[in-house]
């Protein structure tokens, strides 16, 4: 990710991976405008994995709480654990006892202020998505504790339909304090804070990975006709058709946060197209 | 639409408390146990800057979010009532604050041993402000006051978020209608809104702690019908917030507390993601 200067449009970083022959992956991120690419509290993380049952791609997204601290961390960790892990159920977050003696240890002896020593106490936290896609057997499973979303749009090109939003399916879904996961041994989140749920893919489909306000914003444009599905189909590529994304985004309603994007378009494999 | 602005380091908000160190604040509490109302006062007023201070602190620093003043009235003058390093300071970025309390005390809480268990644990707690009462009540000079500090800061910041007045008192001015005197206090304005003003009345009146009222049907005396009257009405935003928070707003709530701790309103103000599931304070 690059710096950019305060009081400037951030200048998005893109980072592309050709995770599996057949998905395309691009990663777009970007700090908030006026802070730095070091106060940049998103995290992503990748992993292609090719042990059966559960090999494939997955993909995941954290957004540190702005009104956390050391939140940066815990959301490197959480997205990090995740892509590492192989489960894709609500049992992912009860392995997240390594992550977070690591988030401690990484803090332990540090002299802080009685202000800074008194917010860690409080844990750090961050919202979480991960993503794993069976590309051979073309579908996906996605896990989730608070806002960052998950949109699966079909027939691009075409009608683009959103065949899914999760967890939350509208933009007036989204508040300012969403239900986290901390980074103390209480953070866990309950049971019925894990939202899970499993699609199919076909070729073409694009699915979107994205922290809390570029997916609200995406789902508001869809809702008010304006959709950009295709444009993020077609155009989104390089870090300018990012920065060009974030600068129209900023002046009709797109919110000033820290951004992330995923996106992630799925080709049929030869084999399992030949099998259908 | 008004109330709209961020709140950013760049754009900072302002929180300026005006204080009651009349002599009736040496009179009991109603709601504390034979407690004094500058007891109570120093206690709300201490809580509600090391909250802030938390809420900014971010690692191993503090972002300056907002800028904090706080203005005592006692006998016939009003004046800044910070001490210390901060002596004669107006506003004050929280950064600078949450550095320089009057001192630091070490008291013992329980807290999370990071392994499911729970330990006892001597934390830091800053103190700003001691109690104080003497002399007459002369609250019109202080909204006067603030009035001219928040048409300088609206002047500094003309795109910030308007100016939190919040004035914590037992309700009796001594120097005239508090009511005709917040008026040019809530008429500074900037690009965003007017300034709001909040009234937190400690009364001696026995009675149960109302919070955000939309009417002032319930208030038991003419003190906090008048501090009903001369405070702003929340925000939308600010109604959602105390919602959310389990206080009960509503669309005309104004921003008057009757006998309890404030400490919510220093929340009523967005800085970004607050993760629902951290216990307020």
């Amino acid at each position: 990710m690059c710096a950019c200067a305060e009081h400037q449009l951030a200048a998005p970083a893109v980072n592309h991976a050709e995770a599996a022959n057949e998905c395309d992956i691009k990663v777009f991120s970007c700090p908030k405008s006026g802070n730095s690419a070091e106060e940049y509290e998103d995290a992503w993380a990748l992993r292609q994995t090719r042990t059966p049952p559960t090999g494939g791609i997955r993909v995941a997204v954290a957004d540190g709480a702005t009104e956390s601290s050391f939140a940066k961390l815990w959301a490197v960790l959480v997205a990090e654990s995740y892509v590492r892990s192989e489960v894709t159920g609500a049992e992912f977050f009860e392995r997240l006892a390594a992550a977070r003696r690591l988030w401690r240890q990484r803090l332990a002896g540090r002299p802080l202020p009685w202000f800074a020593s008194e917010k860690a106490e409080q844990g750090a936290f961050a919202a979480f998505l991960g993503v794993q896609i069976d590309a051979h057997e073309n579908r996906w499973t996605a896990l989730a504790v608070g806002d960052c979303c998950l949109m699966q749009v079909d027939d691009v090109g075409k009608r683009m339909r959103v065949l899914k939003a999760f967890p939350l399916e509208k933009s007036s879904q989204f508040t300012m304090s969403p239900y986290l996961i901390g980074s103390r041994s209480n953070g866990e989140p309950p049971h019925e804070r894990i939202q899970i749920s499993k699609g199919s893919l076909r070729d073409g489909d694009m699915l979107l990975l994205a922290t809390d306000a570029v997916a609200a914003w995406l789902l508001k444009q869809h809702e008010n006709g304006r959709p950009l599905w295709k444009w993020l189909y077609r155009k989104l590529g390089t870090p300018e058709s990012f920065a060009a994304m974030v600068a129209y985004g900023r002046k009709h309603g797109l919110r000033n946060d820290d951004f992330t994007l995923v996106r992630v378009i799925h080709h049929d494999s030869p084999v399992a197209a030949k099998e259908r | 639409m008004p109330y709209q602005a961020e709140i950013s380091r760049k754009n900072p908000g302002c929180f300026l408390f005006l204080v009651d160190q009349s002599e009736s604040m040496e009179d009991p509490f109603a709601g504390g146990n034979g407690k004094k109302k500058a007891e109570e006062l120093a206690t709300i007023l201490n809580k509600l800057i090391h909250n802030l201070s938390i809420r900014c602190a971010k690692s191993d620093s503090i972002y300056d979010y907002f800028h904090v003043g706080v203005l005592g009235y006692s006998e016939d003058s009003c004046k800044p009532a910070l001490g210390g390093e901060l002596s004669g300071r107006s506003l004050v970025p929280i950064s600078e604050l949450a550095g320089k309390p009057l001192r630091i005390e070490e008291r013992t809480k329980q807290s999370d041993d990071g392994a499911g268990g729970v330990m006892e644990q001597t934390v830091k707690f800053p103190v700003w402000f001691d109690p104080y009462g003497k002399g007459g009540t002369p609250m019109c000079a202080a909204l006067k006051d603030a009035t001219k500090i928040v048409a300088t800061w609206c002047q500094e910041h003309p795109q910030g978020f308007p100016p939190i007045v919040i004035n914590i008192t037992d309700g009796e001015a001594t120097d005239g209608d508090l009511v005709a005197a917040a008026r040019p206090l809530t008429a500074v304005s900037g690009e965003d809104g007017s300034a709001l003003l909040f009234n937190i009345h400690l009364s001696s009146t026995a009675g149960p702690s109302i919070e955000l009222p939309g009417d002032a049907s319930k208030l038991p005396d003419q003190h906090a019908k008048a501090l009903f009257d001369a405070s702003s009405t929340l925000t939308p935003f600010m109604v959602a917030r105390a919602t959310e928070l389990g206080l009960p707003a509503a669309e005309n709530s104004r921003g008057f507390i009757f006998n309890a701790q404030p400490l919510h309103v220093i929340h009523f103000l967005d800085i970004g993601t607050r993760p629902a599931n951290v216990r307020l304070r």
